[in-house]
């Protein structure tokens, strides 16, 4: 499953890059996390409660992030494991665009589940990875403005 | 005394005999909710074992780690494949000559594959324990199209079994490939389609799916350790045949097993193998000394234990200009998933696929089937029929209409063409088949006239023409099917499973005051045997049907026999139950004319009684002879009234019948409406017509289901899309149409009472009745195939690709 959108954050390129690598913002917008360790500069531990359908599981996974292209673009990929609730693996590509003194911020995430999260799921799972997706992403702009109307 | 007795018609009427639609006794108990299915069974002590299961669809177990698992109170064991091996029972055989994995051992090949087992106090604790058990899994590459599987690069699935060229059905040519069926003349067929006047081709598919009874399956298991006595209680078609299986692979003394079927709710081929959870609960019963009980959940059901068909049929029917068929080539690719689980006769890989040349008479034909693994569940059952009967049906039904097309012909006309005639049986088929008896031109013509055909051609021309001017959006289509059955298998001389020949039987006692009981090796599943096999021992014995009891399932008293699938229970059964009787009556013969004081040939059978003949006033009445049987000493005659028969059949019965489907489509919504389902079944003897309506009610209803919206369905990494009932489809009274039922009677003539079986034929005759209905619907506008299950969603698609949308 794929989603994209694209979201206009009123913060300078530089902040809203800043603020992708940030554990400390990451783990606020990252919908049911509830713990977020930096292993390294690109390696991130991510506990995760996720509920789609009638499932609830707590996930589990590790997350490498790859910042060759910063601050132009943004990548990232994982996979984690929720025991008898399934599995989870996905990745995506984040492309910041600047727009004078806001920033574009367009993604592309592909997403795979199985297990009993799948079956049980199935007709929810791309509505409830868009609501997610959606989720991280406004609660992201409104942070990172927030922050950068405090600043300024 | 003459006049005291009352006349033939009334006494027979009392019996409850053959042809009475006697209610079902069974109903006394399911009604008030006192049935007694596997999961009301509590024994003293009994533990609850629950399956961890693999959320891959193909992985590599690295490590199982069940130490937390272990640790929750309440939990007593952890079973994995380790644990198995030292029994040798980790691996299991399947009824098909393949082998299957008990517990993952390496590596899982599907998505719900057991992995381990987990043993509590109650369901509860070992559902919490199930998801502490912590299993490393390494990702391997997942093959779920039976296409893909056979590419060179394919992943191995089978790894156990690499390098062995050699199957349980021949040679294997590809490292997923499982064997090559063949049967017919396959150079004759080629020449005939090479040198025909028109050849119609076509992909058939027919889609995965599952019998999905309402009670799913289960066992509890129970080691006597005092008397070294096993005793299983469980979900089985075929009690009989899980003893002998069960003591080939414990090495427990067959003797020392006791296999109980209790009441079966619904069973349709899903209850017919033998599962994980029955040797994961024998081997922690044994291991704990108290009894284990195991229930699967539905979705357990759905995606682990046996679906059905998924057979990509490719076609070619040749015939004469003006319709007369010539030869018909077709061969089969079958997904059978991670093992090869089949339950077909060990000599049919493929069931009775051979059954394709259908209704018709058909002078050539080749038929060849691939067997394929793929990273789904095994499985391959006869969902309510016997054998791949559905598929071949299906299969040859399609066919007909693609070649009506091709031909610019009408299908029921192309169809009455090239029946097998009646003067024709028996009737060879060009597949191996011997047809015992049929009259397909007079069901045809009477089903055709009960539905006024021509009339509704008529209103479908003018509905075509009225769509094209925009007056409506609703099409209209006319589903037809006739289609031949093969049941009753089968003869021992070519049918057995395991080895297990399967002929079946009927044990009958005659109590002294006149009532009896009888046993046979059949297993009910919701059929109706302790009505119908009382009203077939009536008739033979003259005894009321109300005063027998039928019991079945439980081996320590039941004769041997196969069990119930296949449609066999009457064909083979039921055969014996006759045979049974017919002895009961010779001695009853033996013991009426001493107690009339006339020789044996003097006296003769008269409903429920010998009469001395031309002397209807002298007379001994099955009651008086029974208990005369018992307690008069009768120079030269032993005491009592008893008598088994072991029926193998001289051949199997071959049902047929006559559906036809009225459907209405909206072109627009792909919403579907069926305005008429008229059903005429011919299935020889009838026993009880009322639960043959039933029978027909109920199969008719699961083939809309799978025909409309039913399946199995897998996404690219193996997970089951379709797993539970939100998304699994089992029609409700909502959606179920009304069913109009007739009937043509044209008995087997090598059963003893003629019957042939009725059970199955609504699944294996309603199915392309409503597909066909569907695909007729569009013909005007140029649909030759699109594939099962016509749900809403892809009615809609078919209309939209026919630029049917504006």
């Amino acid at each position: 499953m794929e989603m994209h959108d694209e979201v206009r954050i009123e913060a300078p390129r530089a902040r809203v890059y800043e603020a992708l690598n940030d554990p400390a913002v990451l783990k606020q917008c990252i919908p049911g996390c509830e713990e977020l360790i930096q292993h390294s500069d690109t390696e991130l531990e991510v506990k995760v409660v996720l509920k789609i359908g009638p499932v609830k599981a707590k996930f589990g996974g590790n997350v490498t992030l790859d910042k060759s292209d910063a601050p132009e673009r943004f990548s990232l990929a994982g996979e984690g494991s929720g025991g008898v609730a399934g599995f989870a693996k996905g990745g995506a590509d984040v492309e910041l665009v600047e727009d004078g003194d806001a920033t574009l911020l367009r993604y592309t995430a592909k997403a795979d589940v199985g297990g009993k999260i799948a079956q049980l799921g199935s007709r929810l799972i791309v509505s409830t990875a868009n609501r997610l997706a959606g989720q991280f992403f406004k609660t992201f702009k409104e942070t990172v403005e927030m922050e950068n109307a405090a600043t300024t | 005394m003459n006049e005291m007795t009352p006349p033939k018609t009334e006494r027979a009427e009392a019996l409850k005999g053959l042809g009475s639609s006697r209610k079902r006794v069974e109903d006394a108990r399911f009604t008030q909710g006192k049935g007694n299915y596997v999961d009301d069974l509590k024994l003293p002590g009994m533990l609850f074992g629950d399956f961890v299961r693999s959320p891959y669809a193909h992985a590599r177990v690295k490590s199982i780690n069940a130490d937390k698992a272990k640790a929750l109170p309440g939990v007593v064991a952890v079973l994995t494949a380790a644990d198995l091996a030292p029994l040798n029972l980790h691996w299991m055989p399947t009824l098909a000559g393949d082998k299957q994995m008990v517990l993952a051992d390496g590596k899982v090949l599907f998505q719900g594959q057991e992995v381990a087992f987990v043993v509590a106090e109650d369901r509860y604790i070992a559902a919490d324990a199930v998801e502490l058990v912590e299993v490393e899994y390494e990702e391997l590459p997942v093959v779920v199209d039976p296409f893909k599987a056979q590419a060179d690069d394919a992943p191995v699935l089978r790894e156990d079994l690499e390098g062995k060229m050699e199957g349980a059905h021949g040679a294997r040519r590809h490292h997923n490939h499982i064997f090559t069926w063949e049967q017919g003349d396959k150079d004759a067929t080629e020449s005939v389609l090479g040198s025909a006047d028109v050849v119609a081709e076509e992909m058939i598919y027919y889609h995965r799916t599952h019998p999905c009874p309402l009670e799913t399956c289960g066992c509890v298991a129970s080691m006597d350790k005092v008397n070294g006595k096993l005793t299983v209680h469980g979900t089985f078609q075929a009690p009989h045949a899980v003893r002998t299986v069960a003591s080939l692979i414990s090495g427990i003394a067959e003797h020392n097993i006791r296999i109980i079927s209790p009441d079966i709710g619904g069973g349709f081929g899903n209850k017919v193998g033998v599962y994980p959870g029955y040797i994961c609960s024998i081997v922690a019963s044994i291991v704990t000394g108290v009894p284990v009980k195991w229930i699967e959940d539905r979705m357990e059901n759905l995606m682990a234990t046996a679906f059905a068909r998924d057979y990509w049929m490719q076609g070619k029917i040749s015939a004469t200009k003006d319709g007369k068929i010539t030869g018909l080539w077709c061969h089969t690719t079958a997904d059978h998933g991670a093992f090869d689980a089949c339950a077909d006769p060990s000599k049919f890989p493929a069931g009775f696929m051979n059954i394709c040349t259908g209704s018709y008479d058909i002078p050539t034909a080749y038929l060849a089937v691939d067997g394929v693994y793929t990273n789904k569940a095994p499985g391959g059952v006869a969902y309510r029929c016997s054998f791949r009967v559905t598929e071949a049906a299906y299969f040859i039904e399609r066919m007909i209409e693609v070649l009506a097309i091709k031909l610019g012909m009408d299908a029921a006309e192309l169809r009455a063409k090239n029946f097998i005639r009646k003067d024709q049986f028996p009737y060879q088929s060009a597949l191996g088949w011997e047809y015992d008896s049929g009259d397909y031109h007079t069901a045809w013509e009477k089903a055709l006239k009960a539905v006024d055909y021509d009339g509704l051609r008529k209103e479908q021309a003018e509905r075509v023409e009225a769509f094209k001017r925009g007056e409506t959006r609703k099409l209209l289509g006319i589903g037809l099917t006739h289609f031949t059955e093969i049941v009753g298998a089968g003869p021992v001389k070519n049918c057995d499973i395991l080895g297990l020949g399967m002929f079946d039987s009927c044990e009958i006692r005659i109590h002294p005051t006149g009532s009896a009981i009888a046993r046979l090796g059949t297993i009910s599943q919701g059929q109706g045997h302790a009505t119908t096999f009382a009203q077939i021992l009536a008739s033979e014995i003259g005894l009321p049907a109300d005063d027998i009891t039928i019991e079945e399932g439980d081996t320590d008293t039941a004769p041997y026999g196969l069990g119930t699938y296949g449609s066999r229970s009457t064909p083979v059964a039921g055969a014996a139950t006759a045979m049974a009787g017919r002895k009961i009556r010779a001695k009853a013969q033996m013991i009426a004319a001493y107690l009339l004081e006339v020789h044996d040939d003097d006296v003769e059978w008269d409903v429920d009684r010998f009469v001395v003949k031309g002397a209807p006033e002298r007379f001994k009445t099955m009651k008086e002879i029974a208990f005369a049987s018992y307690n008069q000493a009768i120079p030269g005659v032993e005491p009592g009234l008893e008598a088994v028969s072991y029926y193998d059949p001289p051949n199997m019965t071959y049902p047929f019948g006559a559906y036809i489907c009225v459907m209405e489509i909206d072109a627009d919504t792909g919403e579907h409406e069926i305005r008429q389902f008229y059903a005429l079944d011919d299935c020889g003897t009838r026993i009880n017509p009322m639960i043959i309506e039933g029978q027909v009610h109920g199969g008719a209803t699961e083939g809309y289901a799978i025909a409309m919206g039913q399946e199995i369905a897998y996404d690219d990494m193996g997970n089951v899309k379709t797993g539970t009932l939100m998304d699994f489809f089992l029609p409700t009274a909502w959606e179920t149409p009304h069913y109009t039922t007739d009937h043509t009677v044209t008995p087997s003539p090598h059963h003893p009472i003629g019957a042939k079986g009725v059970g199955e034929s609504p699944n294996v005759g309603s199915v392309p009745a409503f597909s066909n209905a569907v695909h007729d619907a569009f013909r005007a506008f140029g649909l030759v195939q699109s594939h099962m299950p016509h749900d809403q969603w892809r009615i809609w698609t078919v209309a939209r690709d026919l630029g049917l949308h504006g």
